[in-house]
């Protein structure tokens, strides 16, 4: 029997939101490596997650999933500080697909519209974000755990007890 | 190479940071970070607020990655680090403790956010991340040239009142910098009193805060700059005090007779000690109603301001001594009129003139000699030696700063007395003014 996904609907709705997001990988060493993402993508089973990266940006984080297949992914909603991670440790680097870079422009546009009335200038959510269409890779994983990481002290507990 | 210096405009809180690390296991795990915080050219600190992944597994495997941006230009960096250690207490702590109530005040998360530890990290590496930047705001003023030119202006000042007077003028007119005051510390160190302020409607003169009170008893506790770039009331002094007060009970109620001057909606405020060889002279402070008024380099400035105020007042101090002289034996006529009552309570040293309250300590046990001479001798001219030798003054050690307890005096009496006044007629000599008969009346303990 198939568990059921670990992101409910409730929590896909979430990552679909105006979200900060990063994303953190191992080198060799056991060296962290992270890096800003510019939107995501939940696949309608809700069984994994696809990140966009510049591949720019994300050199070392490109080669340290390539090597290990391990990702740790943080979703922020500024606005209510609601923070959620996911791991997974099948994660892959893929190319973009057709509408992926769509998303990456509206994923900006309304992280500058959540971060405007913070007192956060659009400009800046833009320019942090903003990649060329060919600087665009994709990280995709199925998150095998996930943690509340909402500032205060019950972050860090696990989302969902273990089936 | 990258310098931590050159990347500090990162670290003041403005846009979160994130920070990853990985488990003794290998698996990553990547939070944000309410604070990175500048310690020095290579090392930074993390706030450490909940026993959490990241504190777990720094302390199995100290490697970590931070990424930080430019609040102003959105340029992007990845810091490689690894942990050293955990301060839980002393400068440094206190430095991210008063920033993060700034930063949870401003983020909605008072109350939630409580700085455990300040997690110090060395800075292995700085890699610029590539992406848009956007055109800088030009710059507010030229802070080098500012301190340039007080440096200048403060090497001038001849006497301890006039330097103090100009490091504040100094602060307004050469770093745009309106509201500041200074405080020196009491004799026994538990508390400080205001000799100077500027732009205040009231000057504040006199008035006391607690050492550990607030950003600036804080800052003269743990002899280091305190900064918060937003409203909190963590730090505010009217409640901490009327709690003190409270809890003293009504012994305690005249420190707080002369309310300390200040913005009643501050958003930035800079407490800068002045210490001259380890020793605690004063305590600098700025304010603003604007948010992120004071920055890392505006911090620089104003310490290297109050390295050199420091190093002025000790020399002034030590010229004001070697030339005490012996005053010429003047006598004041004495002035008609019906007698004021000058009440003195040793117990306190407080000194009321009427009814109303003037100065207590040392000031005060200062003011009841000169009015003790001038009314069995007829004595107008003193020095600054015989103070420091007289036992009913009880200074505190020989070198507790007499010079400030007189400025303190004097401008209490030029505020709040018409009649009395003192004036200096040299280094290390000044006369007490007297325009009315007064009866002093000493109030044993």
């Amino acid at each position: 029997m198939t568990q059921p996904p670990l992101i409910d609907e409730e929590l896909a709705a979430f990552l679909r939101g105006p979200l900060g997001i990063n994303v953190a990988s191992r080198a060799a060493g056991k060296v962290p490596v992270l890096v800003r993402c510019s939107g995501c993508r939940v696949s309608t089973d809700r069984r994994s997650v696809k990140l966009y990266l510049a591949c720019s940006r994300a050199g070392p984080v490109i080669d340290a999933v390539r090597a290990t297949r391990v990702a740790a992914a943080v979703f922020s909603l500024p606005s209510s500080h609601r923070t959620v991670q996911l791991k997974g440790i099948d994660a892959r680097i893929g190319a973009a697909e057709e509408g992926d870079y769509e998303a990456v422009e509206h994923h900006i546009e309304a992280f500058a519209r959540e971060l405007a009335p913070l007192g956060y200038n659009a400009d800046m959510a833009r320019a942090m974000l903003w990649l060329e269409r060919a600087d665009l890779a994709t990280l995709s994983f199925t998150p095998s755990a996930a943690f509340m990481q909402t500032p205060g002290p019950g972050a860090g507990a696990p989302l969902r007890a273990p089936a | 190479m990258i310098t931590v210096d050159s990347v500090r405009a990162c670290m003041e809180g403005a846009i979160p940071a994130t920070v990853a690390t990985c488990a003794a296991d290998g698996t990553p795990n990547v939070s944000y970070v309410s604070q990175v915080h500048y310690v020095d050219g290579g090392h930074v600190a993390l706030s450490f607020q909940f026993f959490n992944k990241t504190r777990e597994n720094v302390l199995a495997n100290p490697r970590a990655a931070a990424w930080v941006s430019d609040p102003t230009s959105a340029a992007q960096y990845r810091l490689a680090l690894e942990y050293l250690r955990t301060e839980t207490e002393g400068p440094l702590f206190e430095r991210m403790k008063a920033k993060l109530a700034g930063i949870a005040s401003h983020s909605g998360m008072s109350g939630v956010f409580r700085l455990r530890g300040a997690d110090v990290y060395r800075v292995l590496g700085i890699e610029r991340v590539a992406g848009q930047l956007l055109p800088a705001p030009p710059p507010r003023r030229n802070l080098l040239a500012a301190l340039r030119a007080s440096s200048e202006r403060l090497n001038r000042c001849a006497d301890l009142g006039r330097l103090l007077d100009e490091l504040l003028a100094c602060l307004d007119e050469e770093f745009g910098i309106g509201h500041s005051m200074l405080l020196v510390p009491d004799g026994a160190g538990t508390r400080l009193y205001t000799v100077a302020s500027r732009g205040y409607a009231a000057s504040g003169v006199g008035s006391e805060i607690p050492l550990g009170c607030g950003v600036i008893g804080v800052a003269a506790r743990e002899r280091t700059p305190i900064r918060i770039s937003h409203m909190t009331s963590d730090y505010a002094y009217g409640q901490a005090m009327r709690e003190r007060a409270a809890a003293e009970g009504l012994s305690d109620m005249l420190e707080t007779m002369i309310p300390l001057p200040g913005l009643a909606d501050s958003r930035s405020q800079l407490a800068v000690p002045v210490a001259v060889e380890g020793r605690l002279l004063g305590v600098l402070y700025v304010e603003s109603t604007e948010e992120m008024r004071f920055s890392y380099d505006d911090e620089d400035a104003l310490v290297a301001l109050a390295t050199q105020t420091g190093m002025v007042a000790r020399l002034l101090q030590e010229t004001a001594e070697s030339q005490d002289e012996a005053p010429a034996a003047a006598r004041a006529a004495r002035p008609g009129g019906a007698p004021v009552p000058v009440r003195h309570y040793a117990a306190d040293g407080s000194v009321f003139i009427g009814d109303d309250y003037l100065i207590k300590g040392v000031a005060g046990a200062i003011f009841c000699k000169l009015l003790r001479d001038y009314v069995s001798e007829q004595r107008t001219d003193f020095t600054n030696r015989e103070l420091r030798l007289d036992p009913s003054i009880r200074l505190p050690d020989v070198s507790d700063n007499l010079e400030a307890r007189l400025i303190l005096l004097s401008r209490r009496l030029a505020e709040r007395c018409e009649f009395l006044r003192i004036e200096k007629t040299g280094r290390g000599r000044f006369r007490l003014v007297v325009a009315r008969p007064i009866r002093l009346v000493e109030l044993p303990r």
